[in-house]
């Protein structure tokens, strides 16, 4: 039994289980816990597995808001937060939510700060003296009065943790506060979680990426509702086995430690250098000869100088503006064959979703052309795109409607006035292509996020597309379910359909495309393989994208590898 | 993509208090309300394109353009047909052309257009807390005036939400354009399920959130910015019962009907 006393801690959690209305099992099962006064707490796990049914709970939107059946205790700075409000917790608990735009109510920054206070009837002089540290905290001094929906995505973000400064409780809960966001966006985000972390701050962070949460005091992994493990992350992401069981992505360099049997805790790409060169002493002597393989990639892979086929798909000098706006697409030109495997890449308003937008027909160019299979895709209606090439959007809920996934999946073929033979057929083969057959009587609603996206791509996949393209296909996937989506997708593109992924996910770039497409407003700056791009460090740089660390640590030595198998294979091979 | 109608400049109508701005839109449709002849309809018209100028929310009227054009064409057309009084001046079929019908049917889109036209001012001008706080000012309960406000950020959100949702469903070859009148409302229907949806998950977070920052803490909640009252807003608020007693008394003399121009 958890035996803590509750006095002087931020956080005293002890015996919450809590069961959803309907559900046949708890969502939580008697945790217990308690935090520090200033401590940071990484909370991770499977979706499904109780993090952000946990989150709720610290500010009562379980079980005020959420019906079901609480069990237990739950005390902020000693105070019992039984029979209390949400609204009565919020000076007391923060809680910064995944969906940026829910939380964002006014029409300025300054504003948006104030919001809270005013709920609960500060005075004006208390207010204008908190509004501005709580933005200098976030660093949006000078962003006073901007619209909060001109911000960008990681800035809006840091506005949501500002107005929950200002009301100074004292623990702060975000739940996945970055899973939105582009590479800068997070790195964004993540630094400012170090400063708040730094003033002493009482944090808990539910995160999916390891690498994010390295800093924390204490990480914990929740697996259907238990606490599986909770200590520092050294010890925690040490156990790899136990990570990957609940659904967790282990931190890639202690992973690529303990497949080489070494027995040691890396924090950064240097600790997990050192570690490799005390265990391996002749990898260390044999760099210098080693480091012309990252000048040179082993299999070099420019597409447009090795392309030896007709381009499946072509786009020929495209540009493309929004109304009198500038520039979202400058003479962009691009060519895709078949069997390709395209990472899109760039941050966010770089026009990755306006290029694959053009390709697909639904925004026409400015300038310039798009062909398909020789044909003029302006000469094309969308439907008779989609036959050829299918886009699936980044949110499954934009098109999911029909009462069954079969039902859902047919409606593709219906619209095409397929028999319906063929339509079942093709069903059949779509749902077996993305896992689902046994799920065809289910009502879509009722699919887990990671199935809806998979339905979403069996709703193309449906019509025999010969190019599939998808906007963010693993965003708000656990990692057990991001494994599954990609391995779906690289055996499309083995059974021969050109895949072109937008991603802001590098570990997605270097284990699963041969090829990067860069965009920097609007503009290619990069097209080659994936090799040759991990290597050009300033246009990484620059664009705010990084290799994974793996890649980085291979580097390290002198190799260029792209996976952790990747990695550990070369570096047994040379030991 | 702006997806508000606010438009953030310094001028005086900007800048008035709160109560004055949501008691001018009731003044304006008030106004609108109680007459029918467009030469009575032109002072309400006028004082609009005057606030119009001065507040330049020109680029919200020219993104409205199409709707304004579609509105007051249509209702015109639409009351030719169905208003038949008066002699017929051309002889066509359905159309009921008489001098009384053309009067009273361009009428009717200018009053609509009116009543776009104050709905788009106010929105260019207002702030959403604005709104909150003169809707407060004039004694409704702060969680319904806070509901009103929200609404209009919430629609633009959803409008946003069916378009991708369109552009989805195309991609699947669907054909939104296909049957009769009645059919196309039908097709839409792989459109307003996922929009419902996403609106009632979209509502579910916001509420979340809502509550999460102290949404119900006080019944009063206090306020962040200070309206002062100033000469403007007084000027304003005479300016506005002026207009709207002048409308009512064109409607009382039967001036603002359509009856004189027999």
């Amino acid at each position: 039994m958890f035996s803590v006393t509750p006095g002087p801690h931020a956080v005293w959690v002890e015996g919450v289980t809590f069961t959803y209305h309907g559900a046949g099992r708890p969502a939580l099962r008697a945790v217990s816990f308690a935090q520090a006064a200033g401590e940071m707490i990484g909370v991770m796990g499977a979706s499904g597995a109780g993090k952000s049914t946990l989150a709720k709970c610290l500010n009562r939107i379980i079980p005020e808001f959420e019906d079901g059946d609480f069990r237990g205790t739950i005390r902020i700075a000693g105070e019992s937060l039984e029979h209390l409000r949400v609204c009565d917790v919020a000076p007391k608990v923060g809680m910064v939510f995944q969906d940026f735009e829910s939380q964002l109510f006014s029409t300025n920054v300054a504003h948006e700060v104030a919001f809270a206070m005013e709920q609960v009837g500060m005075d004006r002089a208390e207010m204008d003296r908190r509004i501005i540290p709580a933005l200098e905290a976030v660093g949006l001094r000078g962003f006073e009065h901007r619209d909060p929906m001109s911000l960008s995505g990681g800035e809006k973000q840091r506005l949501a943790i500002a107005s929950v400064l200002a009301l100074r409780p004292s623990v702060i809960v975000l739940d996945e506060p970055t899973t939105d966001l582009d590479p800068e966006g997070r790195a964004e985000v993540f630094e400012l979680v170090a400063r708040l972390r730094a003033q002493g701050l009482s944090l808990i962070v539910i995160e999916h990426e390891s690498e994010e949460l390295r800093a924390a005091d204490r990480i914990m992994v929740l697996r259907e509702g238990e606490i599986a493990a909770d200590g520092p992350p050294s010890e925690v992401f040490a156990r790899t086995d136990l990570l990957m069981g609940c659904g967790v992505r282990p931190p890639g360099l202690g992973h690529a430690l303990k497949l080489l049997g070494i027995d040691a805790q890396a924090e950064s790409v240097e600790d997990a250098y050192d570690a490799i060169v005390r265990a391996y002493p002749r990898l260390a002597a044999t760099l210098v000869d080693n480091s012309a393989d990252s000048r040179a990639p082993e299999h070099p892979t420019n597409p447009e100088n090795a392309s030896t086929g007709s381009a499946f798909m072509a786009i020929e000098n495209v540009s493309f503006s929004y109304g009198d706006g500038p520039r979202v697409l400058d003479s962009i030109d691009l060519r895709v064959e078949a069997g390709d495997f395209i990472a899109i890449v760039g941050q966010n308003g770089s026009g990755k979703t306006t290029l694959a937008k053009q390709i697909v027909g639904l925004l026409q160019p400015a300038t310039g052309r798009v062909i398909i299979e020789g044909k003029d895709r302006a000469q094309m209606r969308p439907a008779e795109t989609a036959r050829e090439v299918a886009y699936v959007f980044q949110n499954p809920d934009h098109q999911i409607f029909a009462a069954t996934v079969q039902e859902e999946v047919a409606f593709g073929p219906r619209n095409f006035g397929l028999a319906d033979d063929e339509i079942r057929r093709r069903c059949d083969e779509a749902l077996e292509a993305v896992g689902l057959l046994s799920e065809r009587q289910s009502d879509p609603f009722m699919l887990s996020k990671g199935e809806r996206q998979r339905l979403a791509v069996a709703s193309v996949l449906v019509l025999r597309p010969r190019m599939l393209i998808l906007d963010e296909p693993t965003t708000g996937l656990d990692h057990r379910e991001q494994l599954r989506m990609m391995a779906l997708v690289r055996d499309l593109n083995r059974a021969g359909i050109a895949i072109v992924i937008i991603t802001h996910t590098p570990w997605l770039v270097a284990e699963y495309a041969r090829r990067v497409v860069l965009l920097r407003k609007g503009a290619k700056i990069f097209d080659g393989g994936v090799r040759e791009f991990f290597m050009q460090d300033e246009l990484l740089r620059s664009s705010s994208f990084r290799a994974p660390e793996i890649t980085e640590l291979g580097r390290r030595f002198g190799r260029l590898a792209l996976t952790t198998n990747e990695f550990v294979a070369w570096v047994k091979a040379r030991a | 993509m702006p997806i508000y109608l606010y438009i953030d400049r310094g001028t005086f109508v900007h800048r008035l208090h709160p109560t004055v701005k949501v008691f001018a839109l009731f003044v304006m449709f008030w106004s609108v309300y109680w007459v029918d002849n467009p030469l009575a309809l032109a002072p309400v018209g006028l004082v609009m394109l005057w606030i119009a100028q001065l507040t330049d929310s020109w680029p919200n009227f020219y993104r409205l353009r199409w709707l304004f054009a579609i509105l007051v064409f249509t209702t015109t057309i639409a009351w030719m047909v169905f208003y038949r009084r008066g002699a017929v001046l051309v002889d066509v079929p359905i159309f009921h052309v008489s001098r009384l019908s053309l009067v009273f049917g361009i009428g009717r889109g200018i009053k609509l257009a009116e009543l776009l036209a104050a709905s788009v001012l106010f929105l260019s001008t207002t702030k959403i807390e604005e709104f909150t706080y003169g809707l407060q000012r004039m004694r409704v309960p702060y969680r319904v005036s806070f509901a009103i406000s929200l609404s209009f950020r919430l629609v633009p959100l959803f409008i946003d939400s069916a378009v991708t949702i369109v552009d989805a469903q195309r991609l699947r070859g669907y054909d939104f354009n296909e049957g009769g009148p009645i059919e196309r409302v039908r097709r839409y229907v792989p459109v307003v399920i996922p929009v419902f949806m996403g609106a009632l998950r979209k509502a579910n977070n916001m509420a979340m959130a809502l509550e999460a920052r102290g949404f119900g803490f006080s019944h009063e909640p206090t306020t962040f910015i200070d309206y002062p009252v100033t000469g403007a807003d007084i000027i304003a608020f005479a300016f506005l019962i002026a207009l709207g007693t002048l409308s009512f008394m064109l409607y009382w003399t039967g001036l603002g009907g359509i009856g004189p121009l027999k």
